[in-house]
């Protein structure tokens, strides 16, 4: 838990910059747009159901989809960024909605009055139409608030820091610890920043200038405070490396691996964007917003370079692998770590042996009465295709979920068979077994380290580093780190530790 | 002097006020008074301007108002209606400072103003001044709205029913308190009222409106002694057909 704690100040202070800075840019564009909108009611329609319909994408999708937008324009894909693009977006409509709804329910009579009295339109609006709207205004601000301070926590996928990182880097860890820090923290946030903002308007309403210059005080301190620490962040040692992980167990403790190495060898200062979505880790690496990162042979051969999985040598992948990327993308592929984490099918031992099942072709007779559950993306995947048409499986059910989730439906007989990853330390764990693919459908997924182009240009210390790396991890000890950091609760970066202060790392070459 | 010429108000199914020219001399007070949808509401409007006429013009001291920015005029002009429109988010003071503070008076002669006319209507500035208009009585809210369209000292005053909503005791208050202030003040005003009593107690002349039309125009005598048309005399008829109704109920009662 103190550990946990020791990362508060730097995750809060980006996630209020991140929330601040959204709700403020939101309220300075829908504010404005509601009094358009309600001085012409032909507005509506369109602006309204366009806030509308931004609202119903889901916080997560309108995250992922503004990297290709930003890569598009040429600007920085991941980062605080897009992610601020996409909350005040999201922010939008309460306020929107609030401000038209406020100005909607004045009292006809009191514009007659204000312009009897010799008003112009301005004057109407500033001495009587917002001060008499401003508490139904101010109620839209309150729930884009607490919208935006939830919905950062999403930002951590598309390379945002925010109060996000506890909670995905959590789930995939197994670690309530860190979940729960999160969830507090930006609960805590998001009722701390609704109350300031209530009592900002009671004390407009009320008149009680101390009460307002208390919560305008509170509320620029906390600006100024988060944008302080996001400057040190910025002004820091001279462009970081940054390193990025994929939101499962392996990825944090590789990411660690990476970072320690780099820093023992060139004492560099490195910076690491956990929980990255899968393709998003790929596309920044490719514009160089990542700088290093480990994906898998087969992952790049299927989803990046849209190969169909038949029957491929493991070193003849790797090999064009290797050679699409330097070639096609410019990225430098630094090594082969010496494991494989392939996409397995695997079930409980006992319902293997019930079934009578130890291979994907004797699976494929009884699936129509089993259920399968594979993380987000296995279903769409090419793998799963190929393993539909080569083994002809069709299941009673297939469920997608959060991979930490899948082993303890797995383990409650919830789902007969899941798309396991060869590394993971529950395999063993839960006694597991994994099905052999006996047509040898599921190409190999060698851990590679991928660095980017410009890595490559201007640290060459740096990826002569990471080349140490090369062949030193086998896929026993990967497992049994999986299982430090699943089973025994132990963090990503002792695991990390431990393994580099081995004598040599053990070194081994990867098999071929 | 306020002239009315051939205001014309066209909408697209009918013509609220058609072709009517008037003149209402400096301190004279016009009642305006027909039925609904006779118009008289919406001539008031066109006066200062809420509605802009289809055709006509209206001159104020040989002035054309069309001259000069609606709301600079407005500022020149006190308006006061049935339903008040105090803003509730300002005190009584604030409300009644309203216009002086748009034509940027200063602090002092604004709060002068305030006292001295909140004074005027009888409401102690020092127990009403910084209420909210929420804990006024509807009489007291009529007496801060009279006060909110004299601040300024208008050229002209514009009055749409403003005692209607009132119950019978208060309203008669009002309309004398607003008969003294106004003679104390020698103001010239227009007054809508669908009221002929009220029209025939305050009234210097009475402009009878029928459809958009002016049918008569005249002091109180003149339309008695000779009404127009068999409408006027019906609407003159009314007061004395009330009084002379109730004085029977009640002599019935006292003989009895």
């Amino acid at each position: 838990m103190s550990e946990q704690l020791r990362l508060l100040p730097g995750y809060l202070s980006a996630h209020l910059a991140l929330s601040l800075a959204a709700l403020f840019v939101a309220a300075l564009i829908a504010i404005p747009l509601g009094i358009a909108v309600h001085r012409r009611r032909a507005l509506e329609p369109p602006l309204l159901g366009a806030a509308s319909a931004i609202q119903t994408i889901p916080g997560l999708a309108l995250l992922a989809v503004m990297v290709p937008l930003f890569a598009a324009i040429g600007a920085r894909g991941i980062g605080a960024w897009p992610a601020l693009v996409a909350l005040t977006l999201y922010g939008l409509l309460p306020i929107l909605r609030n401000t038209v709804t406020g100005l909607a329910g004045i009292d006809p009579a009191l514009r007659e009055a204000a312009r009897g009295v010799g008003m112009t339109p301005r004057e109407e609006l500033w001495r009587v139409e917002l001060p008499l709207a401003l508490p139904v205004i101010v109620g839209g601000v309150r729930t884009s608030a607490v919208w935006v301070v939830g919905t950062a926590t999403l930002a951590t996928p598309i390379g945002a820091t925010s109060l996000g990182n506890y909670i995905f880097s959590g789930l995939a860890t197994r670690n309530n610890a860190a979940v729960l820090v999160g969830c507090v923290a930006a609960a805590t946030l998001a009722l701390g920043l609704d109350q300031l903002i209530r009592l900002l308007e009671a004390g407009i309403r009320a008149r009680r200038r101390s009460w307002w210059i208390t919560a305008v005080a509170l509320l620029g301190a906390l600006a100024l405070y988060a944008a302080a620490s996001a400057g040190l962040r910025a002004s820091g040692p001279a462009r970081a490396i940054a390193i990025g992980a994929k939101p499962f167990t392996e990825q944090y403790v590789l990411a660690e691996v990476l970072a320690q190495q780099i820093a023992a060898r060139t004492g560099a200062a490195t910076h690491s964007l956990p929980s990255l979505g899968s393709t998003v880790a790929f596309d920044a690496l490719a514009a160089g917003d990542l700088d290093v990162y480990v994906d898998y042979s087969g992952t790049i051969w299927a989803t990046i370079m849209h190969r169909d999985t038949a029957s491929v040598q493991r070193d003849q992948l790797l090999a064009e692998v290797e050679k699409y990327l330097v070639e096609q993308r410019g990225i430098t592929v630094a090594g082969a770590l010496g494991f494989e984490n392939s996409y397995a099918l695997a079930m409980r031992a006992d319902r293997a042996r019930e079934l009578g099942v130890s291979r994907i072709g004797e699976l494929a007779r009884r699936a129509p009465e089993l259920e399968i559950g594979g993380d987000y993306e296995f279903f769409a995947r090419a793998e799963w295709r190929a393993l539909v048409a080569a083994y002809g499986l069709a299941f009673r059910a297939q469920r997608a979920m959060d991979p930490s989730l899948m082993y303890g439906a797995l383990r409650e007989r919830q789902v007969d068979v899941i798309s396991a990853y060869s590394t993971d330390g529950r395999i063993a764990a839960d006694a597991l077994v994994v099905l052999d693919d006996d047509r040898r459908v599921i190409p190999p997924y060698d851990a590679i380290v991928l660095a980017s182009a410009r890595l490559a240009r201007e640290r060459p210390e740096a990826l002569a580093a990471l080349r140490e790396l090369a062949g030193t991890i086998d896929a026993a000890a990967m497992r049994r780190m999986n299982a430090a950091v699943d089973a025994e609760g132990r963090s990503p970066s002792d695991v990390a530790r431990e393994f580099l202060a081995r004598p040599a790392s053990a070194a081994r070459s990867p098999r071929s | 002097m306020i002239e009315l010429r051939s205001l014309t108000r066209r909408y697209a199914e009918r013509v609220a006020v058609d072709d009517l020219s008037l003149s209402i001399e400096s301190g004279e007070l016009l009642v305006l008074v027909g039925g609904s949808g006779s118009g008289k509401t919406t001539t008031l409007r066109l006066v200062n301007r809420l509605i802009e006429p289809t055709s006509g013009s209206v001159w104020i001291d040989g002035a054309d108002t069309r001259a000069e920015a609606a709301p600079l005029l407005r500022r020149r002009i006190g308006y006061c209606f049935q339903q008040v429109g105090l803003f509730p988010h300002m005190t009584v003071g604030e409300n009644v400072a309203i216009t002086p503070t748009l034509l940027g008076w200063s602090a002092a002669q604004i709060t002068a103003r305030v006292d001295e006319l909140l004074g005027l209507v009888a409401l102690d500035p020092s127990a009403y001044r910084d209420r909210r208009p929420s804990a006024l009585s509807g009489g007291e809210a009529q007496r801060v709205g009279l006060a909110r369209a004299l601040a300024a000292r208008p050229l002209l005053m514009l009055l749409d029913e403003p005692f209607g909503a009132l119950d019978p005791l208060t309203r008669e208050n009002l309309q004398q308190e607003f008969a003294s202030i106004r003679r104390e003040l020698g103001l010239t005003a227009i007054f809508v009222t669908h009221d002929m009593a009220e029209a025939l107690l305050l009234g210097d002349r009475i402009a009878v409106l029928h459809t958009g039309r002016l049918v008569q125009v005249g002091t109180p005598a003149e339309l008695l002694r000779a009404p127009a048309d068999e409408r006027v005399a019906q609407l003159l008829r009314t007061p004395r057909r009330q009084a002379e109704a109730l004085d029977a109920l009640l002599g019935r009662r006292s003989d009895s």
